[in-house]
């Protein structure tokens, strides 16, 4: 068995997390059978997940499964993490900038980060599809965006 | 005979120019918000409520009642073509409905689920018409020991959506019930798992939550991929079910309706339930179970005439009883009393004009739907023509848009930017997400019912088994655990080859 | 579905914080023209029961003198206090956001760890109504009369359920003095506001329920049998119900609300809300809606209602005590 099993650090992964479950449900409380507390089903809900993590832990040391490296091998692992960066900083920007300002410059971004779309394409797409939005939203389904410090939008 | 005269009698109402257009704009906006993600028809019909006040009762009801059931016809629409579930009624859609655009069939895929969500719906009004007085009693019939029951026999047949393996499906059903009971627990608000922080007080949103393990998740795992450019094929054969696809839905479709609105009539996560159960009885039906997940047009048909009926089911409860069994419907029965209607026991007997009429627009409303809908299957497939560099961009706009307006909380997009990056773990590692949301929504449910139930019994667990509807349902699900052990094993040599196969 | 939806609609309040440089002088001037978008009014039961009905007739008022819309936001649970620790929590002080404060708000931290304090975490804005809470049992059951449930009681100890909507509230509270008095024991299940508390007495899977009125068309129609009112006096409704006193208990339930914000609000923006509010109640319109339900307008200005929590909690806190709810680490 290899120790760069996927399956195998799934299954401890999944036993981590059950652990915390079971322990959250032991704390809030279990109550009694005929007054169940706040941490009765989560408590069992957890050992469950114990169960079911051991069963996967069991299939990958029997049957084995895939590595890490055969996971991202030939794929462009950079990708998903700009495309998350970009996300984080639009979010920590989309208040202050407001709707209109942050999804023009957040779609400018991934239309050329994904895989560059020409400028000539992206600019229009990327300045009419939030306006359009916005249109839509605050002025037919009254739903309020917020405008940012310069009050656009 | 009588039933008539009223029927007649409510299509005068319906047909009246004025609750026409009423209908019409209701539908519209229905299909609006069905087919943007994450912005259902609880926002539209509390923000548009104040407007209906300057009309009479009727057409503002109709109106409101028109958001609803055409966002039930929006909803399938980003479930087929990009895997984003508009809510949790959708989720199942996603599963052969993507796979079947992936392949050049989203017009099929749309096309059945449009005119299995007329059918469906107008069947569920006819049904509404005939027996609504006496199926207010399944709705009261079901008490906390029921629901508990049902709950579980809904977490069994989430074993059915799933085509790779089981305890990894069943792992993540437990933590997505542990994810719903984030927040204060709604018998005695204690905090739960909220890390002292103020953010999870009010639980996780399933907007978020979906937005991110779906839509996301989805644009992350494909952004990757250097080879595979093409997100759905580019040859689309047809828009419209052929006679096969035809032949193969009538089935799913009729199955799916009975159930949608039987269920539909249970308070809390009938129409959920009602979706996923018409998928677990068309897979264990079908001839070819292996096939569903791979894009079979039954595992469309099925689950969406479900919950398009299951929206005729809601209505019993609120117009036979005066409760309301979702949130929808909690709106609309604020609807009829700021119109100074009372709805219950007394309403239909009191105000025959404006129930029928109600019923009559029903109709008219799904006639309209279809019409407004046929044609935009042509549109929505063509979107799929957008090369994936610009279709990727959007998607995440649209799944930040979704999750902002549903609750004006920036911190929810931080919530769905967290289950973007956990969903996509979990594909790599072949965890599917379905069975963690539908757990999502069943599982507070589920926990609420089994205390409340315990309470009554005093602890005595045998009241399970003693209460006829609940027995019934723990022994199908025990039926449903055991019946597939044999070709589970028997199946297991395939999955395993089909795991390493896609490594 | 979950209440948490509710939220999703619903517009605005949270926005403020978009205004992250906030200046005094801004605020003065945010607090002159206040309000300039809908205002979210927190209603912590779901749609359809009493409460709700009265305050959306109340809030559709309001919104008039106000000049914008309230959007009402149904966030239910913890009897009642869930919607308001949540806005205690998280909402900004801006007026957006406001909530009902039923008297669960007072009364639940002295028996257990809650997120808030009641004395703290709030602006008590105005005064408005009170409920009028019965008993009901359904008409195909045994139940005629409160007799009969006190004579059944008796022969099966611990065998009568209710339904009501969570611990610690005044129904609660309320059918614990009752039974203490009789010296029986009655089971309190909790649910979720009134259409979840009709369902379960109708279905007869609680023998009784405890509720304010959202019970009233389903006694109309004769499907639920009212048993007693909590009132003072008879209901013009009812008036062949007998009230607590009349039953021999020395008591009178109302269970009094009104409407509170965040800690921390600029009081002329208090002065907006409660004018407007204060419009709203003595609107004859919302006079007739109340007495539909047994209602009666009980304002209380900003002033006053400070004040009667202070009773309210220190009056709470006895009855509290010597029914041996209160909280053990105290």
């Amino acid at each position: 068995m290899r120790i760069d099993n996927t399956e195998l650090w799934s299954g401890l992964a999944g036993l981590a997390l059950s652990a915390f479950v079971v322990w959250s449900g032991y704390t809030l409380g279990l109550g009694s059978i005929n007054d169940p507390g706040s941490g009765y089903v989560m408590f069992y809900a957890g050992l469950l997940m114990i169960l079911f993590s051991l069963i996967i832990l069991y299939s990958a040391i029997k049957d084995g499964g895939p590595t890490f490296l055969s996971l991202w091998r030939n794929v462009l692992w950079t990708k998903p993490l700009i495309v998350i960066a970009l996300l984080i900083a639009f979010t920590l920007l989309f208040e202050t900038l407001g709707f209109l300002v942050s999804t023009i410059i957040l779609l400018i971004a991934l239309l050329r980060v994904i895989d560059p779309v020409a400028w000539s394409r992206a600019i229009p797409i990327a300045i009419l599809v939030p306006l359009v939005a916005w249109y839509v939203l605050q002025k037919l389904l009254l739903i309020q965006l917020p405008s940012g410090a310069f009050g656009i939008g | 005979m009588e039933t008539l005269n009223l029927v007649a009698q409510g299509f005068g109402v319906a047909l009246q120019p004025i609750n026409l257009l009423h209908c019409f704009i209701g539908v519209f906006i229905g299909t609006l918000v069905g087919v943007l993600p994450g912005i259902g028809p609880v926002s539209a019909m509390s923000l548009l409520l104040p407007v209906t006040l300057a009309g009479t009762p009727e057409s503002g009801i109709i109106m409101m009642a028109g958001i609803y059931y055409g966002a039930m016809y929006g909803g399938s629409t980003t479930s087929i073509l990009v895997n984003i579930p508009g809510e949790a009624a959708s989720v199942v859609t996603c599963i052969d409905g993507h796979q079947m655009a992936k392949q050049g069939r989203a017009g099929p895929a749309l096309g059945i689920s449009a005119l299995g969500s007329f059918i469906a719906g107008t069947f569920a009004i006819i049904l509404l018409m005939l027996i609504a007085p006496r199926l207010a009693e399944i709705a009261i019939a079901f008490g906390p020991a029921e629901y508990f029951s049902l709950m579980v026999l809904g977490l069994v047949m989430l074993t059915f959506l799933t085509q790779g393996s089981m305890a990894k499906a069943l792992l993540m059903a437990c933590l997505g019930l542990v994810l719903g009971l984030v927040g204060l627990d709604s018998i005695n608000a204690q905090p739960r798992l909220t890390f002292g922080s103020i953010h999870f007080i009010d639980g996780i949103g399933i907007v978020p939550l979906v937005m991110g393990l779906f839509g996301v998740a989805e644009v992350l795992y494909n952004t990757e991929q250097s080879l595979k450019r093409e997100v759905v094929s580019a040859n689309i054969s047809n828009m419209f079910p052929n006679k096969d696809d035809w032949k193969r839905s009538a089935g799913p479709i009729g199955r799916g309706t009975v159930l949608g609105f039987f269920l539909g009539v249970l308070p809390g996560g009938g129409a959920v339930v009602s979706t996923f159960a018409s998928y677990a009885l068309e897979k264990r039906l079908s001839s070819y179970p292996e096939r569903f997940g791979k894009g079979v047009i039954e595992g469309v048909a099925g689950p969406e005439a479900a919950n398009n009926a299951a929206a005729g089911g809601a209505f019993i409860p609120l117009m036979t009883l005066g409760i309301p069994p979702n949130v929808v419907m909690a709106l609309l029965l604020g609807a009829f009393i700021i119109h100074g209607l009372q709805p219950g026991p007394l309403m239909i007997a009191q105000n025959p004009k404006l129930f029928w009429g109600i019923i009559a627009s029903m109709y008219i409303g799904n006639l309209m739907l279809l019409v407004l809908n046929l044609p935009l299957i042509g549109m929505w497939v063509r979107l799929l023509k957008l090369p994936y560099n610009v279709l990727f961009p959007l998607i995440l706009l649209f799944t930040i848009i979704g999750v902002y307006a549903s609750g004006n909380n920036v911190f929810d997009i931080y919530v769905m930017i967290f289950f973007g990056i956990t969903g996509y773990f979990m594909r790599k590692f072949g965890f599917e997400p379905a069975p963690l949301v539908l757990a999502f929504v069943l599982g507070p449910l589920l926990e609420n019912n089994l205390r409340k139930a315990l309470i009554l019994s005093q602890g005595d667990l045998a009241t399970f088994l003693q209460r006829p509807i609940s027995a019934a349902c723990l022994i199908i699900a025990v039926g449903l655990l055991l019946s597939p052990m044999l070709p589970t094993i028997r199946k297991k040599r395939e999955v395993v080859a089909l795991d390493s196969e896609a490594s | 579905m979950r209440t948490r939806y509710l939220r999703s609609g619903i517009v605005a309040s949270v926005l403020a914080a978009a205004m992250s440089v906030t200046t005094l002088l801004s605020v003065e001037a945010r607090a002159q023209d206040f309000p300039t978008k809908p205002v979210t009014l927190i209603v912590p039961w779901p749609a359809g029961g009493s409460t709700d009905i009265t305050l959306r007739a109340i809030a559709e008022v309001a919104s008039k003198h106000l000049g914008q819309p309230i959007v009402i936001e149904n966030k239910a649970g913890g009897n009642g206090t869930v919607g308001p620790a949540t806005m205690a929590a998280s909402a900004k002080p801006d007026g957006y956001t406001i909530a009902q404060i039923p008297i669960t708000v007072f009364r639940l931290p002295m028996m257990q760890q809650t997120t808030w304090d009641a004395d703290k975490d709030f602006t008590y804005i105005v005064h408005l109504t009170g409920y009028t809470f019965g008993v009901t049992a359904s008409a195909e059951g045994p139940f005629k009369t409160w007799k009969d449930v006190v004579d059944y009681a008796k022969a099966n100890p611990g065998k009568v359920t209710y339904a009501s909507p969570g611990a610690g509230g005044s129904l609660h509270i309320g059918m614990e003095q009752v039974a203490a008095k009789d010296g029986i024991k009655l089971t309190m299940v909790p649910f979720k506001g009134g259409a979840e508390t009709n369902a379960a007495v109708l279905g007869q899977h609680t023998m009784l329920q405890a509720d304010s009125t959202g019970w009233k068309p389903l006694v109309d129609a004769g499907k639920l049998r009212l048993l007693m009112l909590w009132t003072a006096e008879r209901s013009p409704n009812y008036p062949n119900v007998p009230t607590l006193k009349e039953l021999g208990y020395p008591f009178v339930f109302d269970s009094p609300f009104g409407l509170a914000g965040p800690k921390g609000m600029d009081p002329k923006v208090v002065k907006v809300l409660h004018d407007a509010f204060k419009k709203a109640i003595d609107d004859p319109s919302i006079k007739a809606t109340l007495a539909k339900y047994d209602m009666v307008a009980n304002y209380k200005n900003t002033e006053d209602y400070v004040k009667f929590v202070k009773e309210v909690t220190d009056s709470e806190r006895k009855v509290v005590d010597s029914l041996g709810l209160g909280k053990k680490t105290n």
